[in-house]
């Protein structure tokens, strides 16, 4: 695999690319998709040799985020790739091109509602069957966030250096000996 | 979601359904809902007594963390051999003790009920660990799934508390069964409570 | 021997649906799998999870980061100090905080024998399950070696947490050395005895030879990691290939088979018990002192916000966290990725039109924890 070669496909591919420091994030790239092309950027990743690591969703406004991670068997390289869900709380399903998706968009169905078109057997996963509607992990109102407040912030920049200071206060006296 | 949490640290649905069939079966209770034999001896109770104390036959249902516990409780070293306990059975048709060893949420109770229905009376059920007695590190406000603690379902007779308890707290519970179905713990050595227990 | 039986379409109304579970004796917890059978044959397998599900994730939400560690540990109670790593790693990476050498040593001997003790039990189940009663006495009376040791430091048996975010809770004594060191001198002694025992025995051998054969290309598709993916050839180790805490100051080889069957995963298996015992004699030998906790370490630990990943190799393959916060120091979202569950998901395809019992034989060899599938 060749990251360089790799890199040049995912700027056509992704709407942003991010090289992220691996010693404070544990990944080395973040990704922007959109809808359309996910199912081209996991069929892209499958010829490169990626493997699935994980499929998960967070609820945010305006909406859904659905979250792929894939790894590298050879070379490091961790790579996170986000979409957002559109108005029906849908998203195209990549079960056929990695097996493995199938019981992660179970679970993300269970837990967030999120819809997976042409999914082979949508049902719940991990929750009781009567429970479709439960969807446990959508935040309650109070506690929803917008999407930038989930963000990397930038480093805050260095505080302004203090303009030279006025003769201030003299300094107190040395306490003397003979308190004891 | 907030009418099913209002519910949640009580009474869920398919458990209301397993509860409404035992009637109040509760954790203050110590009769089970087994009828009782129709013709009753005193002597041959006794002696039946203390063949079923010392030869208690357990299931194998280990749901999570504590059925390792238990599986290290039937090994070389801790074996639950001495006491006659040994015999796991996959079956509920050939045990008579359920040692519920480990968390039972939503999905699960269903099948817990089943499964002590399906065992032959006299029954007697352990509650092993702080999951099957209450609940254990899951009763908090932000559990949606787990029933807290199994008498919620079934009559239990033993609790074991710990998160998991050690093999030697679950011999314990089985020597304080023992008592509870003949009346009085066997005049062995390692049978002893400890000083000051 | 593996046959997959033609698919007879006309004559569907032969098969019969078993229920296999979630109370059964070889499917090592809470697992149900519903079996179409064409006689002894599984010609469809559909695994029902959720048995087990206790609510992990919306736990993590409601609590500050830092006390979210006994509940790691309740995962996969077997392989606990790693999972409690893994956490602790993530924290420290995400704010910053550096951790003591001493601390880095103490974790991986208490993770290496961790993952010995995990090893020695999916070793005496598995050999239960297909039927032999003898090997699992012995693989626990080791073990419990491991659990006196492990137990003086940590004060658990089983669900340990002991790593905090920034060290660890109690520093290790010359006691710990000197019986660790007595520990992986006996049980080398006993590794002629167990294939003795065992490897060499006509009927296992039977059993998981050509039993399940893997791919490299099924466990990409699939996520496979751990030994599974090194039975198939792959020498994919995270501690080798995203070095964390101190391995790579270690020399310790990667064992690898090639059929990727059930016979490659459990020799792959029992020869990372030798390399386990090679890391943690290293680490013995050149255990530096130190503080056993991080200097700086907030009461209050706010998470910068964003999100962030922390990989280790578990002993069933990759565990990946994942936190995303918001800035304050309870998570906004926490994923954990455990291993068990893509390994569980090659099941349908992998084990089609294979017998029963060859169904149970491959199933132990994927050594799953249900509890760490359902969280």
């Amino acid at each position: 695999m060749d990251i360089n070669n790799v890199k040049k496909q995912w700027q056509t591919l992704a709407t942003t690319v991010e090289a992220v420091d691996y010693a404070v994030s544990g990944h080395d790239y973040s990704l922007s998709l959109e809808r359309d092309k996910v199912r081209d950027f996991a069929a892209f990743m499958l010829e490169e040799g990626f493997y699935l690591v994980d499929l998960m969703a967070v609820h945010v406004t305006p909406a859904i985020e659905v979250v792929y991670q894939f790894a590298h068997v050879e070379t490091r390289c961790r790579v996170l790739a986000r979409a957002f869900v559109d108005d029906n709380v849908e998203m195209p399903t990549i079960s056929d091109i990695y097996q493995g998706a199938n019981w992660h968009e179970r679970e993300t169905r269970d837990f967030h509602g999120v819809v997976f078109i042409d999914h082979p057997y949508l049902h719940p996963l991990i929750l009781p069957e009567e429970d479709v509607e439960l969807k446990p992990l959508l935040k309650a109102e109070a506690k929803l966030k917008d999407v930038e407040a989930i963000r990397r912030q930038p480093p805050e920049p260095a505080p302004e250096p203090k303009p030279k200071a006025k003769p201030e206060a003299k300094p107190e006296p040395p306490k003397s000996q003979e308190q004891s | 979601m907030d009418e099913q949490k209002k519910s949640l640290l009580n009474v869920h649905s398919y458990t209301k359904e397993c509860i409404e069939r035992y009637d109040g079966a509760s954790s203050q209770q110590t009769k089970t809902s087994d009828a009782p034999p129709l013709i009753r001896m005193k002597l041959s109770d006794a002696i039946f007594n203390l063949c079923r104390a010392n030869s208690l036959w357990p299931l194998t249902f280990g749901l999570s963390c504590c059925a390792i516990e238990m599986m290290c409780c039937g090994m070389a070293r801790f074996d639950m051999a001495r006491y006659g306990a040994e015999v796991f059975r996959p079956s509920p048709r050939q045990s008579d003790l359920m040692i519920v060893a480990g968390t039972v949420n939503r999905k699960m109770a269903p099948a817990l009920v089943t499964l002590y229905e399906q065992m032959p009376a006299p029954r007697y059920v352990i509650a092993m660990g702080n999951c099957a007695m209450a609940g254990g590190p899951f009763a908090v406000e932000a559990n949606y799934d787990v029933v807290l603690g199994v008498d919620q379902l079934i009559p239990v007779d033993v609790y074991i508390p710990g998160c998991p308890p050690r093999p030697e707290a679950l011999i314990e519970g089985i020597l304080q069964l023992q008592e509870k179905i003949t009346g009085k713990r066997f005049p062995l050595p390692q049978n002893k409570m400890p000083k000051g227990a | 021997m593996s046959m997959n039986v033609e698919v007879l379409e006309d004559d569907k109304h032969h098969r019969y649906v078993l229920n296999m579970g979630p109370q059964h004796p070889s499917t090592h917890g809470v697992l149900r799998v519903l079996l179409e059978l064409e006689g002894e044959y599984a010609m469809n397998l559909l695994p029902v999870l959720g048995y087990g599900h206790r609510c992990h994730e919306k736990i993590a939400e409601f609590k500050p980061a830092k006390s979210f560690m006994p509940n790691t540990a309740r995962m996969d109670y077997l392989g606990a100090l790693i999972y409690n790593h893994g956490f602790a790693q993530l924290l420290e990476r995400a704010c910053g905080i550096e951790v003591p050498e001493r601390v880095e040593y103490i974790r991986v001997i208490t993770s290496e024998l961790n993952r010995i003790q995990s090893h020695l039990l999916w070793y005496g189940a598995y050999l239960l399950d297909l039927g032999a009663f003898t090997p699992i006495m012995y693989a626990f009376d080791d073990r419990e070696h491991i659990l006196d040791i492990l137990e003086d430091v940590t004060g658990s048996r089983l669900t340990y947490c002991y790593f905090r975010v920034g060290g660890v809770s109690k520093d290790i004594d010359d006691k710990f050395v000197t019986s660790t060191r007595a520990f992986v001198k006996r049980l080398r002694g006993r590794f002629p005895m167990y294939e003795d025992l065992v490897n060499g025995n006509v009927i296992l051998q039977n059993r998981l030879i050509d039993i399940g054969e893997l791919t490299p290309q099924t466990c990409a598709r699939y996520g496979v990691t751990g030994p599974l993916l090194r039975g198939t050839g792959v020498a994919y180790d995270i501690r080798r290939a995203e070095p964390y805490s101190i391995y790579s100051k270690f020399d310790f080889e990667i064992p690898t088979e090639t059929k990727g069957d059930c016979m490659a995963s459990f020799l792959v298996r029992f020869r990372e018990l030798e390399q386990s015992l090679r890391i943690i004699e290293q680490a013995l030998d050149s255990l530096p002192e130190g503080p056993i906790m991080a200097a700086k370490v907030p009461k209050k630990l706010k998470i910068p916000a964003g999100d962030y990943n922390s990989s280790v190799e578990a002993p069933r393959g990759e565990l990946s966290y994942y936190l995303v916060s918001d800035g304050s120091d309870v998570p906004y979202r926490l994923k954990v990725r455990t291993p068990s569950y893509s390994n569980l998901s090659i099941v349908p395809e992998v084990c089609q039109g294979m017998l029963i019992s060859d169904v149970v034989s491959a199933m132990g060899s994927l050594d799953l924890v249900i509890p760490e599938i359902d969280r």
